[in-house]
């Protein structure tokens, strides 16, 4: 049998999966609602950056002295500062008359830290000695911990800013000379300079590996669910009766399955864009092949799982344990540089790195072809194999 | 050519350790109505699917339409239809669609499809139907679909695998004339059915399978002829207070081959030997049994045939159907009234 034959016929067969799918209102649901949840999801879950707003802060003042006071009001002005919008705030202050009272508020959860201002704080500041402000953290939720650790050491180290540009000023005056205070108390300046414009968020980060990663999903779901459909209704048995080569059907159908897996992928780039802030520096026609390459990378994987398993719960089955690992270890959602030094090596063998690695270098970086031709060699060749491996088993796996 | 258009020579079929269809030799002649009878389980859709390239035999061969079912496969599929047991369409797809989908995997020219898909909704009745979708058809209307759509490429050989199960008697009188229909055209026929007056009205030559093998083989007529010059009697019996266990004791006499329930009151028994209507009378009596009348058919049917040659065990952990219910159960009277 020939090859156009086969195409022939695997069009046929696509036509009529797309006729079904257009005909469940579902599908055609999930298709744009799938991309805008998984955004909203992951987009919101993780913090976006080092902004914090409107953390919860109770202050015990047990000094009541001169120096607290002016302690206080420097912290209001630099929380003003420190705020995001007009609107917000960084911290917002609750008063407590004791720390107890504010242990329990952090209990309850009404705040999540506390600064506590001991007695004696004006005397130690006004006499030279360490002015100590305790913080209270509570660690039974280390990301909460870490923020207000966070918060604090940035709220004391303003501070001490504030007073030490005082200080050297007040030196400087004394000794009759002009001083720049910040050459003297911060000597060395960090300027960051980003790679794409404007400010960097973490959709940009998440956008493009959530594009591929949607498509990987979509077609390692749909490949053994529209094969074990047809099974269990019984309409495989016409497809396979007919005078077609089987390996028609499942190209008919994976052709199916990419052309709504891509336009699904758009749909994430849409939304990424217009709801998210994401831009694309990078060539449009670039990413639409990568989004093609990388679907079609996973094909072999669907294949694979659906010839060798005997029924639609086993086949799912091996698809989550499949994709659960590449989800979290492909670097799409957590950096790959963040994981241990053996979760690295595995999201090495995991095709969808490279394919969020190149979405995210011609989606942010406006990388070329040359650029990523690694990640499209590996992805190829990952497809290419999977592929040949899968399609014999699929023609052994369909007779009983 | 060969005159038959299915050869099968020790034709195997085995799942792991049981075996579903054993050393099945066989020949059925081009254009005659061949039927499969069996208890559930005997191994009939397993040997229909193995005909239709769907399932590969562990051993033996076969010839379809003149092709080896191993070598020349693709051959085989160009010449078979199928109207398996589920039916093989798409709910959310029209009739025209459905039909035109199939018909293209056949390589039907464009026109002479559209063409051959109006001829045969008109054969069915159901052109009004055409740009319908199938989910909205009741059973009898599907499964009129799902016979054109495996008559659609005009195969040599179509497949029946239980084509009446479940359709009203309308239906069930419609596909058995559209069957002798095509047959006539010169189509070859082979069906499965448990309903017995189906297999005799249709089948031109009927085998009766059990555990895989063949049980029995002729026409009908000549298997009927078989059981009345036989020692096999057949008696109906009416008992007013029928219970399971006077079935149960009624079937464990020796010279019982078998007892179908056929209503609340009403038994079919199959027996052996000039004293067996004696020990059945006795039996029941000792169990207490109201014996209202006892007959003794004068004409066989080829429920009696199939009774007599499978045998009283009941096929329970066979296949998906219901355990508990006898194998001809519904189809069982109107083999009786005539
Ligand atoms: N795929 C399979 N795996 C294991 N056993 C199977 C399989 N298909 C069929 N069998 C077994 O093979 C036997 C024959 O089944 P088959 O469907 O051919 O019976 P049948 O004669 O068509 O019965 P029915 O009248 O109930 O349709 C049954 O015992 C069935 O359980
Ligand atoms: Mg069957």
């Amino acid at each position: 049998m020939d090859i156009i034959q086969i195409l022939q016929d695997s069009y046929h067969v696509m036509i009529k999966d797309m006729i079904e799918f257009k005909r469940n209102r579902f599908e055609v649901a999930g298709l744009i609602a799938f991309p805008l949840i998984f955004l909203l999801l992951f987009g919101f879950i993780f913090p976006s950056g080092n902004t914090h707003e409107n953390v919860q802060m109770g202050l015990v003042n047990l000094d009541q002295g001169a120096g607290s006071n002016e302690f206080i009001t420097q912290m209001e002005t630099m929380n003003k500062q420190l705020a995001t919008t007009k609107n917000s705030s960084y911290m917002s202050f609750n008063n407590y008359s004791s720390v107890d009272a504010a242990k329990t508020a952090i209990n309850k959860g009404t705040i999540n830290g506390a600064f506590v201002i001991p007695p004696g704080f004006s005397s130690n500041v006004t006499s030279g000695q360490p002015g100590n402000v305790i913080v209270i953290v509570d660690n039974s939720n280390p990301t909460v911990a870490g923020t207000i650790e966070q918060v604090s050491s940035s709220t004391i180290g303003g501070l001490n800013g504030i007073s030490a540009n005082t200080n050297v000023l007040k030196l400087g005056s004394e000794a009759n000379q002009q001083i720049n205070p910040q050459a003297i108390i911060a000597p060395y300046v960090q300027n960051i300079e980003t790679t794409i414009p404007g400010e960097s968020n973490y959709f940009n980060f998440l956008a493009p590996g959530l594009i591929v990663m949607i498509g990987m999903m979509y077609i390692m779901n749909g490949v053994p669910e529209t094969i074990s459909k047809e099974k269990e209704k019984g309409t495989f048995d016409g497809m396979l009766s007919a005078p077609i080569h089987h390996i028609s059907i499942i190209l008919g159908k994976t052709m199916g399955l990419t052309i709504r897996g891509v336009v699904q992928c758009l749909f994430v780039l849409i939304f990424a864009v217009l709801l998210f802030g994401v831009t694309v520096q990078g060539n449009l026609l670039l990413v639409f092949f990568m989004i093609i390459l990388g679907i079609f990378s996973f094909i072999g994987i669907g294949i694979m799982a659906v010839s060798l398993a005997e029924d639609q719960a086993t086949a799912a089955m091996i698809m989550d344990f499949i994709m659960f690992p590449m989800i979290f270890l492909a670097g799409v959602i957590f950096p790959v540089q963040q994981m241990p030094w053996f979760m690295q090596d595995i999201s090495k063998v995991i095709p969808l790195t490279y394919a969020g690695d190149a979405m995210r270098k011609i989606m942010l970086l406006n990388a070329n072809v040359a650029d990523v031709s690694t990640d499209i060699i590996i992805l190829l060749a990952f497809g290419v194999i999977t592929m040949l491996i899968a399609l014999p088993l699929f023609r052994r796996g369909m007779k009983d | 050519m060969t005159e038959n258009a299915i050869e099968m020579e020790n034709l195997t079929k085995k799942f792991g350790d049981f075996t579903a269809v054993d050393k099945l030799s066989l020949n059925i002649k081009k254009g005659k109505i061949f039927g499969f009878l069996g208890p559930n389980g005997a191994g009939k859709s397993t040997t229909i699917r193995m005909l239709c390239t769907l399932s590969n035999p562990t051993s033996g061969s076969a010839k379809i339409a003149g092709y080896d079912l191993i070598k020349d496969p693709s051959k085989v599929r160009e010449n078979i239809g199928l109207v398996a047991e589920k039916m093989i369409m798409y709910d959310t797809l029209t009739a025209a669609e459905n039909l035109r989908f199939f018909g293209k995997l056949y390589r039907i020219p464009k026109q002479k499809l559209e063409d051959r898909i109006d001829e045969m909704l008109e054969l069915v009745n159901m052109q009004e139907w055409k740009h319908t979708q199938i989910d909205k058809f009741s059973t009898g209307m599907k499964q009129r679909i799902n016979v054109i759509r495996a008559l659609l490429p005009e195969p040599e050989i179509i497949f029946m695998d239980e084509p009446t199960l479940g359709l009203d008697p309308q239906t069930t009188y419609s596909i058995r004339d559209i069957t002798r229909e095509i047959n006539r055209s010169g189509v070859t026929v082979i069906l499965t059915t448990h309903a017995m007056i189906e297999a005799e009205v249709l089948s031109d030559r009927v085998a009766i399978i059990d555990h895989g093998k063949i049980a029995a083989l002729d026409t009908p007529q000549n298997l009927k002829k078989l059981i009345a010059e036989s020692d096999v009697s057949i008696f109906g019996a009416e008992i007013t207070n029928l219970t399971p266990k006077l079935i149960e004791k009624i079937n464990s006499l020796d010279v019982v081959d078998a007892v179908a329930q056929q209503d609340d009151h009403n038994l079919k028994i199959s027996a052996n030997g000039t004293e067996a209507l004696n020990q059945i009378i006795d039996i029941i009596r000792h169990e207490d049994g109201n014996i209202a009348s006892i007959t003794k058919s004068n004409e066989t049917t080829l429920e009696d045939v199939f009774l007599a040659v499978t045998g009283k065990e009941i096929r329970d952990q066979a296949t998906g159907k219901a355990a508990s219910t006898p194998h001809m159960d519904g189809e069982a009277p109107k083999s009786r009234i005539r």
